[in-house]
């Protein structure tokens, strides 16, 4: 048995599912006042067909619908056409479909406009009209879609249902009979609740790309976090430690009352892992360690150094360390000229303002803070300009070895006529 | 069944030593297999590489090459696929040399100082501590170069023996990077830099820094010794 919702005015959004999924979880949304049911096996709960429907109608009543129009059918089509053409409550008797869809008017069929000027074209009204023709003088005129509209005015189906699965909300309270102080009690808590958060998620194949922990506070106040780690997972013991790690940085001030956990889910992702690449770090574990570096996570000074499109010396940004596949995007420049190890500039940020005396132009002696000495060799100078639109820059570039010993490259600021030094070279 | 498969072609790829040189596979105890740096002389210096599960340390004067030649153990590790942290206190990291040395950026964390003035050393620590206890890393550098001795001497005076017990079961190597001498494990390696005259290359103003020839020694072996070319970047 099928049941069909029709509502001529159209609920908010989601209502009239919320009303069928009382009845039945498969259900299957046609539009936004339209809904199929799966009825079978409630006989033992309603005895007949009819009570069923009375109950479908009183719980709509009860919503204030007033107009929505139910009707039961042993055929979802026939359940469906008669909820659009009747008011009120339809109860098709089994074998009974063509003749109580007989009397109603094609257009309740979804056709489209060439189909329904042809038909009114033929002298068809009804769908009793439509479904005495021919099968075969159907097809031999409108192809296979001729008995198909036939067997839909008959009220015989043609597709299977398909559920319309309900939101997924993946989401836990608990209220505390005592309020608690601290996080000791509070991480006990939280396993309770992120088990089997966690749990279900994992059956349903899917994992949290965020949490969020709503504390309730004594005073009524809320205390809100919201955690998003680098690679989703679904394990409570992951999400508990970098909730409590959030926690030890954001504390609520005041005693926690209940709280609840709402999980983003995300598909669970499939990795096929190849046999000679190195192991990959666990995301979860990744993600732990990231937030017991919120320190200096925080604080923008943890992650992934990369270079950035410019000739300005220096000029980096800090990306989210997310190390991803083996042989993956956005590697170093590939390493050119001799092999073997490269003197590396250790830099002084910001650049240490110098003292510099010149002998015919070129530096011969640097004094800045603590690198100061007689300039015994050098080379240079390399001349660089930039972003002359934006805050421009333009400098002269030497690298300098001292007596003193040591290496460095300094340079000077042909804009301020100021000289620096940039880093120690290493 | 898959699974029994990949498990005994592992087996096969470890007896046949066919990933030698490469990073962990699955479930693999590698603390016997040093971190090599690819530098043939310096990788005989210290018998096979940097040892896992010790603290190791490269200290030498300015420009005698110490972050040249852990620069060259990053760039090895990362270009195999393996994650290394560097924990820069300093705020001396250069990306651009990094780059330059073959370090494949997006598998290196950096760690951060904060600006001169305010103290880093002991958060610094606690980041290493972290670092090393995750187990992702097979290298975590702690650059202590530039650092005064004063501010070092201000940490707890277990701070180093903590390290060190802390990366002993771990497949990982700590390795300090110093002006002089500053800690090492009971098993790990000290390398003592010693810079040589740089050499230059052609007439001003056409002369170009051609490189440095680093004098490596392992101080706690004593005599044995190693030259090392470091280029200049161009």
């Amino acid at each position: 048995m099928f049941g069909a919702l029709f509502a001529p005015v159209p609920p908010p959004d989601g209502a009239l599912l919320d009303l069928a999924r009382e009845f039945t979880p498969r259900v299957q949304a046609l539009g936004p006042g339209e809904a199929l049911l799966d009825l079978h096996g409630l006989g033992r709960v309603w005895a007949t067909p009819r009570d069923l429907a009375g109950a479908l109608l009183a719980a709509a009543h009860a919503r204030g619908w007033s107009d929505l129009r139910v009707a039961l059918a042993a055929t979802r089509v026939a359940a469906l056409v008669a909820a659009r053409g009747r008011d009120g409550l339809t109860v098709v008797p089994v074998g009974q479909e063509a003749a109580t869809l007989a009397p109603l008017p094609l257009d309740l069929l979804d056709l489209d406009e060439e189909r329904r000027d042809l038909f009114r074209r033929w002298g068809l009204g009804t769908l009793g009209d439509l479904g005495a023709l021919p099968a075969r003088g159907l097809a031999e005129r409108l192809g296979v879609e001729g008995p198909r509209l036939r067997r839909l005015a008959r009220g015989e189906d043609e597709a299977p249902l398909v559920p319309t699965r309900a939101p997924e909300t993946f989401a836990s309270t608990l209220e505390l009979e005592w309020p608690i102080d601290g996080l000791e009690p509070l991480s006990f808590l939280l396993a309770r609740v992120l088990e089997p958060l966690c749990a279900q998620l994992k059956e349903r194949g899917r994992r949290a790309a965020r949490m969020e922990l709503d504390l309730g506070l004594v005073d009524g106040r809320r205390h809100r976090r919201a955690l998003r780690p680098a690679a989703p997972s679904a394990e409570a013991r992951t999400w508990r430690t970098l909730m409590l790690l959030d926690l030890e940085t954001h504390p609520p001030d005041e005693c926690i009352q209940a709280f609840t956990v709402r999980a983003e889910p995300t598909p669970a992702r499939t990795v096929q892992f190849s046999l000679l690449d190195p192991a990959q770090p666990s995301p979860e574990r990744l993600a732990e360690t990231m937030a017991r570096l919120h320190e200096w996570t925080a604080a923008g000074r943890a992650g992934a150094p990369a270079l950035v499109d410019s000739h300005r010396p220096g000029a980096f940004v800090m990306e989210t360390f997310a190390p991803g596949p083996v042989g993956g995007p956005g590697g170093g420049a590939a390493v050119t000229g001799p092999p073997g190890p490269r003197l590396a500039l250790r830099a002084l940020r910001p650049p240490l303002p110098a003292q510099v005396t010149l002998v015919g132009g070129a530096p011969a002696f640097v004094s800045a803070g603590g690198v100061r000495g007689e300039v015994v060799e050098r080379a240079g100078p390399w001349r660089a300009s930039g972003d002359w639109w934006d805050v421009a820059w333009s400098r002269e570039e030497w690298d300098v070895a001292l007596a003193a010993g040591g290496l460095y490259r300094i340079f000077r600021d042909r804009l301020r006529d100021e000289w620096f030094v940039e880093g120690e070279l290493d | 069944m898959a699974s029994a498969i990949k498990d005994a072609l592992e087996d096969l790829l470890r007896s046949r030593r066919l990933q030698a040189d490469e990073p962990l596979l699955r479930g693999e105890d590698a603390r016997g297999r040093a971190l090599s740096t690819g530098i043939a002389g310096l990788d005989e210096l210290l018998l096979g590489g940097f040892p896992r599960g010790q603290v190791s340390e490269v200290h030498g004067a300015s420009s005698s090459g110490r972050t040249a030649l852990v620069l060259a153990l990053a760039a090895r590790l990362t270009r195999a696929g393996s994650l290394v942290a560097w924990v820069d206190p300093g705020d001396h990291f250069d990306p651009g040399s990094a780059a330059a040395a073959g370090v494949h950026l997006p598998r290196l964390l950096w760690l951060r100082g904060e600006r001169r003035g305010r103290e880093t050393l002991l958060p610094a620590v606690s980041a290493v501590g972290t670092l090393l206890g995750s187990g992702l890393f097979e290298a975590v550098v702690f650059d202590l170069a530039g650092i005064a001795a004063t501010a070092r001497q201000r940490l707890p005076g277990t701070t180093w023996i903590r390290l060190q017990r802390l990366i002993e079961d771990q497949p990982s190597a700590l390795v300090l990077i110093a002006d002089g001498h500053v800690s090492h494990g009971p098993g790990g390696s000290a390398l003592a830099l010693k810079a040589a005259a740089p050499r230059w290359a052609g007439t001003p103003p056409a002369r170009l820094l051609r490189g440095v020839r680093a004098e490596v020694r392992e101080a706690r072996r004593g005599l044995r010794g190693a030259t090392v070319e470091l280029q200049a970047c161009s």
